[in-house]
């Protein structure tokens, strides 16, 4: 932080933020000064002055942002998410590729064409308004520190099975050069200095992970206290409201999903509170996919059916009373 | 030679490279009255030796890159026909530098660094600084200068030395 506030000062940057260092064209200049008395007398002389040119490192990391991506044989299309980032300390371009023959999984996924895009919107999502990377065209140029988000697009082949593994691989090379960390690009660097290779060699590399699924579940329940007062604390007579959103991944359909869940200890069922995607549903059985089973314990029930990753999020609401 | 010389850093292979340009840094002084003053700048490089070993040298530099261990040498030498008294030589340490942990350390001369632009000096146990508020001990990242206040005079053509290193953000 000390450093750009330093550059600030002598080459007017705005730049604020700077991991990557202190900013390559900073002139670091030293005068040291030497006091001392003379038979009494003060005086100071002033040493000559140095002066260190800050040079050009060049850097570069890819870091993976997607989780393991769950498919099945023959989807289209499926897009790891990386981030591309500048760690060296000028304004540097890189160029980009993809690589589906690694070593250490089952199968190579099929590089969609054409294979690499910029998350374009922003949206941490893979869609239309993404376009994609064209090789000497439009190399993303990076300020320090300065990232780029960019999706690898592939196939999934057919003839996969359960639990297979493919990895799709991005590499972003510096557009000066790649070497051993030391090696000088001489004049190379942002203004004409030199532009020397860092720790990274110039070139970063990092692959993401295709995992062939069965259809998977989950369900995530979220609790909102409405208390008597206008509050949200859990007092005797607030109102509990639970919502699970219950998500389908994977390939194939769950049959005859159904959801149960047991009235908390404590609590009291607020009658006729169920909703599934807030369509209501009432409390006896039978008549629709909900009922509340006073059986054995107190149990919501909702007959979900057949879920496929296709079909989207199934939400069910429902409230208790604290006693 | 050595009683004339204030060693400033552990011996190391660096620094017998750095003897010697000390000892033709005499020429090089350029200050006025009777001290003359110089000041180098050099930064670490890693080369191989004869038995394939990696060892650390310090060679001049004009360039610099994050990272990179920056040395400061001062040398002076009393050119003057009296003694010259209570010698402090100070030097400013750059935003963009961090002082190294000790690397000041000299035999002879008390280091002490400032916080506050070169206002006040003090150890480096002693300095404090205030941050949103609240107190806390200073540490090498606030220091804005280094300087050596030297615990005897400094005879008629003596010399002494002192350096620091710092590392570039």
């Amino acid at each position: 932080m000390r450093a750009s506030v330093f550059a600030c000062a002598l080459l007017g940057y705005s730049v604020v933020a700077d991991a990557a260092g202190t900013p390559v064209g900073t002139v670091i200049e030293n005068t040291a000064s030497v006091t001392f008395d003379l038979a009494g007398t003060p005086t100071t002389v002033l040493t000559n002055t140095t002066s260190l040119t800050v040079v050009e490192r060049v850097d570069v990391v890819v870091t993976l942002q997607s989780p393991q991506i769950l498919v099945a044989a023959n989807d289209t299309d499926r897009a790891l998410l990386f981030t591309v980032t500048n760690t060296g300390n000028g304004t540097e371009a890189f160029t980009l590729s993809i690589d589906n023959v690694l070593g250490s999984d089952d199968f190579d996924p099929v590089a969609a064409v054409p294979a690499i895009y910029f998350d374009t919107d922003a949206s941490g999502d893979f869609n239309a308004g993404d376009l994609p990377y064209t090789l000497g065209v439009n190399d993303p140029n990076l300020a320090a520190d300065g990232t780029v988000d960019i999706f690898l697009v592939n196939d999934i082949p057919g003839g996969v099975v359960n639990g297979n593994i493919g990895r799709s691989q991005l590499t972003a090379t510096s557009a000066t050069g790649t070497g051993v960390p030391g090696t000088v690009f001489a004049g190379q660097g942002d203004g004409g200095v030199d532009a020397v290779i860092g720790s990274t060699g110039g070139e970063a590399l990092e692959f993401g992970e295709y995992l062939v699924s069965d259809v998977q579940i989950t369900a995530v329940k979220t609790q909102a206290v409405a208390d008597p007062f206008g509050g949200s604390e859990p007092v005797p007579g607030a109102t509990i409201t639970y919502t699970i959103t219950v998500d389908v991944v994977g390939a194939g359909t769950a049959t005859a999903s159904v959801f149960n869940d047991v009235i908390p200890t404590f609590t009291t069922f607020v009658p006729n509170s169920i909703t599934l995607n807030t369509a209501p549903l009432t409390d006896a059985l039978g008549d629709d996919a909900g009922d509340f089973d006073t059986s054995v314990v107190p149990t919501i029930v909702v007959r979900l059916g057949d879920l496929t990753a296709a079909g989207g999020t199934q939400t069910v609401v429902f409230q208790v009373t604290i006693d | 030679m050595s009683a004339l010389i204030n060693k400033f850093l552990p011996p190391s292979t660096a620094f017998a490279t750095l003897f010697v340009l000390f000892l033709s840094g005499a020429a090089l002084a350029q200050g006025k009255g009777h001290l003359e003053v110089t000041t180098i700048v050099q930064k670490e490089i890693h080369v191989e030796n004869e038995d394939g070993d990696s060892e650390t040298q310090l060679v001049v530099a004009e360039t610099v890159l994050p990272g990179e261990h920056v040395v400061y040498t001062i040398t002076f030498v009393n050119v003057g026909e009296a003694a010259a008294e209570n010698v402090v030589i100070t030097n400013p340490i750059s935003e963009s530098l961090t002082y190294v942990a000790g690397s000041a350390s000299n035999g002879s001369m008390q280091v002490e660094f400032s916080v506050d632009g070169g206002k006040a000096f003090g150890l480096a146990s002693e300095l404090r600084i205030v941050d949103n508020g609240v107190e806390r001990p200073a540490t090498t990242n606030d220091y804005t200068h280094v300087r050596w206040v030297m615990q005897n005079e400094l005879e008629v053509g003596a010399k002494g030395s002192a350096s620091f290193a710092a590392v570039l953000q």
